[in-house]
């Protein structure tokens, strides 16, 4: 049977076998955590906390009074040391709550309440103090995407575990075992937004997760599972979107335009529990792995963490480490250092040793137009880069510069390695910044 | 934590292993089949003028580099390559001097004084060859000792000399002839079988599609059934396999989109029939593929693609 896809796209090696395996296990606390007052897109949160307080796991410490924001909770119990910029995994200075952390932790959220009863606005609500965004890396607040506009009404909420990244395995992990949660997210959510219809899209190569969802979604009419084709990008939200249902969302708009909401499998687990016992988002599951880590494996990390620690935890680095990711190979961050934070975006950690790493000379586009084939928005990457390199951001912007969405396809199959994504983000700076002007 | 640094860069952190060098590779593999029914006709007239051209090849592109202080490019197989074509697209009796010529003025002129691989309009190879076509005409005003067209043992016409069908039909060679083996016009041109399995190699390694030798093909067959000629002869016969399949799809020189492509072929088929029939036989592929090269540009700005989830073109 031909599996449902996307047109475009590539099939780089997943390398996923080295952890998919492996049960997802709780790391010990570091000394300190550093927790960003941004971790999301849209507005910065002013800190609620100062120095020298003591405070408790799941307090809030940052919160800000713009709609699209999300605010920020310590992820454990201690005394703040200090508010002061710290670098993010972007390298990007963010003003930052140090916390030193307590030897005693409490235990808390373990009694869950019912959600059965919970109304919208109390949904709504619960994602909003929880402070949750988006998990899977985009980090978008869930409550602004749980509100959709009263025009464009939602019919389908669609939960996105493809987890299309090679090596990522978090999501894999959580689907299977938490399926019940998961659910559970998902008619949350599908009530938030008054959906009838909810799909858990699964790749084929995660048939495991798809069997187990498969068999406990099969007596719910609303709820289905749709197994994927393994491609990259399938889990793009356009992407998805046009596999499972056929639409394809218009350039510059919104799912919501072709009523459909996507959420990533960790953020409907993470509403469950924030509607059930009231957790904000304070830990996560992620995936440290690569061919430069001693102990791979599926960890579950209390934000804030620095990666430094967590790569500790699994054993430390060995070989000649040239490059260390946070996210996916395809669209994660080079770290300098290993001093960054785990924050709520983040899905994995990657050391890459010097053979996997491309350190190839960007050449001449020979025009082969793989980069055209591979492109999953359809457009013409090679002559975004022809414009971005002649500074002609008007005729870059007229090849869908600020349609790309940085997924990766075009640099990876490029025969000259070209780096189109770099060209594209600056392209989309200039494009940006001509039309404030 | 020790203070070591890793390697910043854009994402994607993870690359294909093929790098223009192994495509380029991949081209060379997949005229062996060409190159060896080559040999298997033509012996050492094969070997000699297909060494010579390579080795001229990779000479000009090093001089040519050391002059304009670029680095050395061997390693690309673009050089061996070209070598190669222009000594396939030439007849066996040229002497290999010849060969060497066209491939100086490919690799040197084409190539290298347009800014090297990418940077050329032309086919370097195609341009070398039509180069030598000229020259050879003006210069067999004076000198009839350079014959192109004639083969060793074989002095007579080439296959393309009946494509107008008449008179001469009787002696003209079958489908199957040209097909699987007929030592007839250039080297290239000896076996269109051999050409198709060099083509779906390259098919299979993704580095070429259908759409530029299908339309091609297609629209040589379908003009030339139109004008009343025979139409199986006329893709069988010369250089119209050979053509489309490695010629127009070079990456640099040809289109990118596939609207585009499919355009550029067309156009090259429909010059292809007219100048065969209405001009010179001979090196007919070879100047409809050049034009067609010349529109490449515009046919890249004209077709802008619809972009996913867009209703109408975008570039409108």
């Amino acid at each position: 049977m031909e599996l449902r896809t996307f047109r475009g796209g590539i099939h780089p090696p997943y390398r996923k076998e080295t952890t998919a395996g492996k049960a997802t296990v709780e790391i010990s606390l570091p000394d300190e955590v550093v927790i960003p007052l941004q971790q999301h897109v849209g507005a910065p949160n002013n800190p609620v906390v100062a120095v020298g307080d003591k405070v408790e796991a799941g307090q809030k410490v940052g919160e800000s009074d713009a709609f699209i924001s999300a605010p920020v909770h310590t992820s454990v119990s201690g005394t703040v040391k200090a508010i002061e910029d710290r670098k993010n995994f972007t390298g990007a200075s963010v003003k930052s709550v140090v916390i030193s952390v307590d030897p005693n932790q409490p235990t808390k959220w373990t009694e869950k309440k019912n959600v059965d009863d919970a109304t919208p606005e109390q949904i709504r609500d619960a994602a909003k103090e929880a402070g949750l965004v988006g998990l899977g890396g985009a980090a978008f607040p869930t409550f602004v995407k749980l509100s959709p506009p009263k025009d464009k009404p939602i019919d389908t909420v669609l939960i996105n575990g493809c987890e299309c990244e090679p090596y990522l395995t978090c999501d894999h992990r959580l689907m299977l075992e938490r399926p019940d949660d998961l659910i559970a997210g998902l008619k949350l959510m599908m009530k938030a937004v008054g959906a009838n219809k909810g799909v858990i899209g699964v790749e084929e190569n995660k048939m495991d997760a798809a069997d187990l969802l498969i068999s406990k979604v099969c007596s719910e009419p609303s709820l289905d599972v749709v197994v994927l084709e393994v491609k990259y990008p399938e889990g793009a939200e356009k992407m998805l979107i046009d596999a499972v249902t056929g639409r394809r969302v218009p350039p510059g708009k919104l799912p919501s335009e072709v009523g459909v909401l996507v959420q990533n499998v960790q953020t409907a687990v993470a509403l469950y529990d924030a509607v059930a016992t009231g957790k904000p988002i304070v830990e996560r599951v992620i995936t440290v792995t690569g061919p430069g880590t001693k102990q791979p494996g599926n960890v579950l990390v209390k934000l804030g963490t620095p990666i430094s620690h967590v790569i500790e935890q699994c054993g430390g680095l060995s070989g000649d480490v040239a490059k260390v990711v946070i996210g996916g190979p395809m669209t994660g961050w080079a770290q300098k250092d290993l001093s960054a934070t785990v924050v709520k975006g983040t899905s994995g950690i990657l050391a890459l040793t010097s053979e996997v790493v491309d350190t190839n000379a960007e050449q001449k586009c020979v025009g082969c137009g793989k980069c055209i084939e591979a492109c999953p928005m359809f457009l013409t990457p090679n002559y975004i880069v022809k414009y971005a390199r002649r500074g002609q951001w008007d005729l870059a912007d007229k090849f869908g510069a600020r349609d790309c969405f940085e997924c990766g396809c075009c640099s990876y199959v490029c025969p000259a390695s070209i780096p189109h994504v770099g060209y594209v983000r600056k392209a989309k700076a200039e494009i940006t910044a001509a039309e404030k002007k | 934590m020790a203070a070591n640094e890793f390697v910043t860069s854009a994402p994607p952190h993870v690359k294909t292993k093929d790098l223009t060098g192994s495509a380029m590779r991949d081209v060379a593999i997949a005229l062996i089949p060409v190159i060896a029914v080559a040999i298997g006709f033509f012996r050492l007239y094969a070997l000699v003028n297909l060494t010579a051209c390579v080795l001229a090849a990779i000479a000009s592109e090093w001089v040519m580099r050391k002059i304009m202080g670029r680095e050395p490019t061997i390693g690309d197989w673009s050089a061996i390559v070209t070598g190669l074509f222009v000594g396939l697209l030439l007849p066996p009796a040229l002497p290999f001097y010849y060969g060497m010529l066209g491939t100086v003025i490919a690799v040197a002129l084409v190539k290298e004084l347009m800014g090297g691989l990418g940077y050329n309009i032309f086919n370097p190879a195609l341009f070398g060859f039509v180069s030598l076509l000229l020259i050879s005409q003006l210069w067999s005003m004076w000198n009839t000792s350079i014959n192109l067209g004639t083969i060793n043992g074989v002095t007579g016409a080439t296959p393309l000399t009946f494509i107008k069908g008449g008179a001469l039909n009787g002696l003209r060679p079958g489908y199957w002839n040209l097909f699987l083996g007929n030592p007839g016009g250039s080297f290239s041109e000896a076996s269109v079988l051999a050409v198709l399995v060099g083509a779906a190699y390259l098919m299979y390694k993704g580095h070429i599609t259908w759409h530029i030798p299908a339309s091609i093909i297609g629209t040589v067959f379908v003009l030339t059934a139109i004008l009343g000629e025979n139409p199986l002869y006329m893709i069988l016969a010369g250089g119209v396999m050979f053509g489309s399949f490695f010629m127009a799809t070079d990456w640099v020189t040809s289109p990118d989109t596939k609207i585009a492509q499919i355009l550029y072929g067309v156009l090259i088929g429909v010059l292809i029939v007219v100048i065969r029939l209405y001009a010179a036989p001979t090196g007919a592929v070879a100047y409809s593929i050049l034009i067609g090269n010349a529109f490449t540009p515009l046919l890249n700005k004209l077709f802008v693609r619809k972009r996913f989830g867009a209703v109408k073109s975008a570039a409108a």
